[in-house]
């Protein structure tokens, strides 16, 4: 199955949500008021533990009837949908994941049937493969880079615009030398946190026409 | 509910699909994925930074126990996720004046799908078919597809660069130079906040 494309895996795991009369309010809901306070920034879990490009989660209530003549039917369960295009192979991804953010996987999961926790590891993982649906179709545009990678060639990008703009005209002893002490600086520079250059937004946007 | 981050833009969609026409989607998707030649017209989009087209049996959710109910359904659903930059007009827009062909061929087999042109019908299907995000994380945020392969191609340029510069002449270095601005000078600029969508 295409889960992977070159070197970037394309997961998708489908968590049927707890259904409880008499939880108030009910567990997709407390999944969904959590996920609306979770950073989206470089404090967000998904940069805090290591190889994620992109990362969604979706609450699916239930299906979508199209109308007549199809028939009309319904979801037993509502279903946390993880979608996350990701470095690297599965399982290292999934301990990743578990070592460094337990806490948020765990207050989130919690409303899934069946969850162990993420101190249990191998319960843990075993937990997200059985959740675990095989993509039919992956594409990426670009599938060979990590997310480090990545983050150092887009910051390269801007500082060699920067360098060119600021060098024009100069003469060629005086290019070489300063061309070696910005490739040996860039080098040094550290990489930028992943979501460190996401926008500041207190209400986050984005509805169906946007 | 947060369908956007920056310049990305995460859609969800979901479709059903008779079981016995489910098995012509896996065919076609797997050409797709087999066949570079048949994907071309993705790539040229340049602003899809992942997308998935998963078929899911109507057996084929996950099933635990502990008090799950299991699931008792007459279609199989094809989901469809995708990352791209831009707004949802513009891409919608794009898929059916770029992409109609294909995607004709692999949502033909859903229910009521109205054909991807003409496009004021594709899109009241997709809005009627679409769920929200309600979270949504990219590590680069403020960069679109093209942003980042434009990154890698400066990125590689100039570390070609950077391994001669100390072992040239000057002028062997400033034609190199040159020659390296000729290269990745339409691969430049900035990575910003995304314009206002209105």
């Amino acid at each position: 199955m295409p889960n992977k494309n070159g070197s970037v895996y394309g997961l998708t795991i489908l968590s049927p949500i707890i259904d409880d009369d008499k939880a108030t309010p009910s567990h997709d809901l407390q999944i969904r008021d959590y996920l609306a306070r979770l950073s989206t920034r470089e404090d967000s879990p998904f940069a805090v533990a290591p190889g994620t490009h992109l990362a969604r989660l979706v609450v699916l209530d239930d299906v979508i009837y199209v109308g007549m003549p199809a028939c009309e039917e319904h979801l037993k369960s509502k279903y946390l949908i993880f979608e996350s295009n990701c470095d690297g192979d599965l399982d290292g991804y999934l301990h990743g994941l578990a070592d460094t953010i337990a806490d948020h996987l765990d207050a989130i999961w919690k409303h899934c049937v069946g969850y162990p926790g993420a101190a249990n590891r191998q319960a843990f993982v075993d937990y997200m493969k059985a959740c675990q649906l095989n993509t039919t179709f992956y594409f990426a545009a670009v599938n060979d880079k990590s997310v480090e990678e990545t983050l150092r060639a887009l910051q390269t990008k801007t500082a060699v615009a920067d360098f060119i703009a600021t060098h024009q005209g100069a003469d060629p002893a005086t290019l070489q030398r300063e061309f070696i002490r910005f490739a040996a600086e860039l080098k040094a520079r550290p990489i930028p946190r992943p979501g460190s250059m996401g926008p500041l937004r207190d209400i986050k946007t984005g509805g169906h026409n946007e | 509910m947060s369908n956007i981050n920056g310049k990305v833009y995460a859609m969800n969609a979901i479709t059903p699909m008779k079981p016995w026409k489910t098995w012509i989607v896996r065919g076609i998707l797997f050409l797709l994925g087999n066949f570079k030649r048949l994907r071309q017209d993705v790539v040229d989009l340049s602003f899809i930074e992942f997308a998935r087209w998963v078929v899911l049996p109507r057996g084929g959710f996950p099933f635990l126990g502990n008090g799950q109910v299991k699931e008792n359904l007459r279609y199989d659903y094809l989901l469809f996720f995708s990352n791209f930059n831009g707004t949802w007009n513009q891409y919608i827009d794009a898929f059916s004046a770029v992409l109609s062909k294909g995607l004709n061929l692999i949502w033909r087999w859903s229910e009521k799908f109205p054909g991807s042109v003409p496009v004021t019908l594709f899109m009241q299907y997709i809005a009627l078919l679409q769920f929200d995000t309600d979270y949504y994380y990219s590590a680069y945020p403020n960069a679109t597809a093209n942003d980042i392969e434009s990154a890698h191609i400066v990125q590689s340029s100039l570390d070609q660069l950077a391994a001669m510069a100390e072992g040239s002449s000057p002028q062997q270095f400033a034609d190199a130079y040159l020659r390296f601005v000729l290269q990745v000078q339409c691969h430049l600029g900035a990575t910003g906040n995304a314009p206002v969508a209105g």
